[in-house]
């Protein structure tokens, strides 16, 4: 491998990275604060894409009033969520994995007699192609780089800044205390799943205009982010930046130099030795 | 109570059987004959598999209008039963044992090299007449009498290379890049070999787990051999166009080929029209449609509302398996495929026939003229039709 080729897989691995950080941020954030593992993170990812597909490549509506559509109409979908699934059986961890994995069966399901079988594709939003290093990165990529400070920055802020934000680390470091201390856990979990459903759409509907849409669409970025939060730290948010960039970097550099195979199964090798020395991820703590 | 609960168990019961044996009763009584079709009817191959159904359909439809099959003086009536297999391998073993147990299909017609290739052992288990659309490795073989495989396969199709060689000298360095399944292994395994003798030089052979969408990392690690061509020989619709538009954002600017089957529009809103211009393909053609091909798509298109070029093609096992049941005048597969071997029938593009006797060692491999396109102005246009090379 020459240098040349280092560097622009490099480049390739932080782009490739920018988007892992996003599809993480969403299950990370649903599993710190509330210790779900959100199994409709990939179904909700999938909707996020569909209603840029309608919204923007169907009826027009302006692609940045599409993206927050998608973001308030599946942070919807999440408040829903909670209220009739998570809440009812009392947030039980075994119990809200099995449900969450019914609703996503069912919304691939019925994912295909809605959309239709057939591919669909997004039309470019962000036009042109820049040079970065001797590498061509399209604008719509690039573009996904600034989305992910914003949002990183923005949740990071909301968590660690606001009233709310602090009601959900009480819950996470004690649920009963939190409640006793006044803390509203129902309301503080249903914001959580909103927010949770809101960043996995909102990365969603980041990827349309970049990759194909089809109602299993969701499943490889699912892998991928639970592959990142292990790495990184279950619920750590500087651990999803991390594991996002060190992933992304595996998967370009190994892919470009022994093939996509090696990648995949390198990415796994790391994450097994780093849990045999630091069970817990880099960033993570005890549950 | 218990009696309430008895007697509900046996209207269950009742149920159950009427729903089991219902349609097979009334089907032998109506002279029904049914044929399956396992294909990817949802997912990333769909773009195969619906045109697959839809074509068996028109087919027989047509067939059903006149009256159906007379076989020793009686009419039978012509069925697709078809299941959706999402190009998922345990999902296509679960449709093949469906129709051949639950639905008692004697014959079927399967899409994929992987799914064909799983269910080789049951079809010939159950003598089950079969007419894939395929690309797999041994599935054409002495071991598999039953098994006519009814699309141009890689064995075939590379003769277009012989075409580029004579008209594009300039072309000299191939990479490949193929679905990491039976399907690309053969695939590429054959075309490397054939355009190796031709002379070309293979730069990057490479593999990817079919749902994969980012495409940039193997895309550098090819494009740093600087090939003159990409194949994409063998991937669906879907991939191949991420691949294309992933590949001219890293800056390729050769031109692609899939000498497999896909359909260009679905690949061109993925791509962008301007980015598969030039590509070869071989089975897709929108212009010029001979007259029986206009015809073709009148009809298709008054059936399903949109128009599938990949329908054309897809079309051969419906056609084939008609004409040799009229010629066997038997609905025993066995002698069904006698028939097949021993005749020439239409297809939508002329005569055709089962052969490749010399390849493969059994004349089960559908031969006729095969239709070649370049995409120009985003439109497959004709270019040529080859006769494989083997008879």
């Amino acid at each position: 491998m020459t240098l040349a080729l280092l560097i622009q897989s490099m480049v390739i691995g932080l782009s490739l990275g920018s988007i892992y950080i996003l599809m993480a941020l969403g299950l990370t954030l649903m599993f710190g604060m509330m210790h779900i593992i959100n199994f409709t993170h990939g179904a909700v990812y999938m909707l996020g894409a569909f209603v840029i597909y309608y919204f923007f490549g169907q009826w027009g509506v302006p692609y940045v009033l599409a993206f927050f559509l998608a973001m308030i109409l599946l942070g919807a979908f999440g408040f829903v969520i909670e209220r009739c699934i998570y809440r009812p059986i009392k947030g039980g961890i075994e119990p809200t994995l099995v449900a969450l994995i019914a609703v996503t069966t069912f919304v691939q399901a019925i994912g295909y007699p809605v959309f239709g079988t057939l591919d669909k594709h997004v039309p470019t939003v962000f036009h042109g192609m820049y040079s970065i290093l001797g590498v061509g990165i399209s604008a719509e990529r690039l573009m996904i780089i600034p989305v992910a400070i914003v949002l990183v920055l923005g949740l990071y802020l909301f968590i660690n800044k606001t009233k709310m934000g602090a009601a959900m680390r009480a819950i996470e470091q004690d649920k009963e205390a939190a409640a006793l201390q006044g803390v509203n856990v129902n309301v503080v979990n249903a914001l959580a799943f909103g927010v949770g459903f809101a960043l996995a759409a909102a990365s969603g509907a980041l990827m349309a205009p970049i990759f194909k849409l089809d109602p299993m669409m969701g499943e490889q970025p699912l892998l991928k982010a639970f592959i990142i939060i292990i790495l990184g730290g279950l619920g750590s948010i500087p651990g999803a930046i991390l594991g996002g960039l060190i992933l992304g970097q595996i998967d370009s550099i190994v892919a470009t130099l022994l093939g996509l195979e090696p990648a995949f199964l390198l990415s796994f090798v790391f994450i097994i030795l780093l849990l045999l020395f630091k069970p817990t991820g880099l960033f993570g703590h005890e549950v | 109570m218990q009696r309430v609960i008895s007697l509900l168990s046996l209207m269950l019961c009742a149920a159950v059987a009427i729903t089991a044996s219902g349609p097979g009763q009334v089907n032998a009584a109506d002279n029904v004959i049914k044929f399956g079709v396992s294909t990817p009817l949802s997912g990333p191959a769909a773009a195969w598999g619906i045109p697959h159904k839809q074509a068996t359909e028109l087919v027989f439809d047509e067939v059903n209008s006149q009256g159906g099959i007379e076989i020793g003086g009686k009419k039978y009536k012509l069925e697709v039963v078809a299941y959706d297999h999402k190009y998922v391998i345990a999902e296509g073993v679960a449709t093949v044992n469906r129709l051949i147990s639950k639905d008692e299909v004697k014959y079927l017609s399967i899409l994929g090299g992987a799914v064909a290739k799983a269910n080789e052992e049951a079809v010939n288990e159950a003598g089950a007449l079969t007419l894939p659309l395929a690309y797999a490795e041994g599935l054409v073989s002495p071991k598999n009498p039953l098994i006519f495989h009814s699309f141009p396969a890689p064995p075939e199709t590379t003769t277009f290379w012989k075409w580029v060689k004579e008209h594009h000298p300039e072309i000299k360095r191939l990479a490949t890049i193929s679905p990491n399944d039976d399907t690309g292994w053969w695939s590429i395994k054959v075309e490397t070999q054939y355009t190796e003798k031709l002379g070309y030089e293979t730069v990057a052979k490479e593999f990817f787990e079919r749902g994969l969408t980012d495409f940039n990392p193997i895309l550098l690690r090819m494009l740093a051999q600087n090939p003159d061509i990409i194949s994409v020989n063998a991937a669906p619709a879907g991939s191949v166009g991420l691949i294309i538009k992933q590949a001219r954002e890293l800056g390729f600017k050769g031109r692609f080929i899939h000498i497999g089957q896909v359909d260009t529009s679905v690949v061109s809103g993925i791509a962008g029209k301007q980015n598969i211009e030039g590509m070869w393909v071989h089975g897709y053609v929108e212009t010029p449609l001979p007259e029986a091909l206009k015809s073709w798509k009148e009809r298709y298109t008054k059936k399903y509302g949109e128009w599938n070029a990949t329908s054309i093609d897809f079309a051969n096992p419906a056609f084939a398996f008609v004409a040799a049941v009229k010629k066997a005048q038997s609905l025993e597969p066995k002698k069904i495929a006698q028939a097949l071997q021993t005749m020439e029938f239409d297809n939508l593009w002329g005569k055709a026939h089962f052969g490749g006797k010399d390849y493969y060692g059994i004349s089960n491999q559908i031969i006729y003229a095969m239709p070649f396109s370049e995409v120009k102005d985003g439109v497959a246009t004709m270019i040529v039709q080859l006769q494989p090379p083997h008879n």
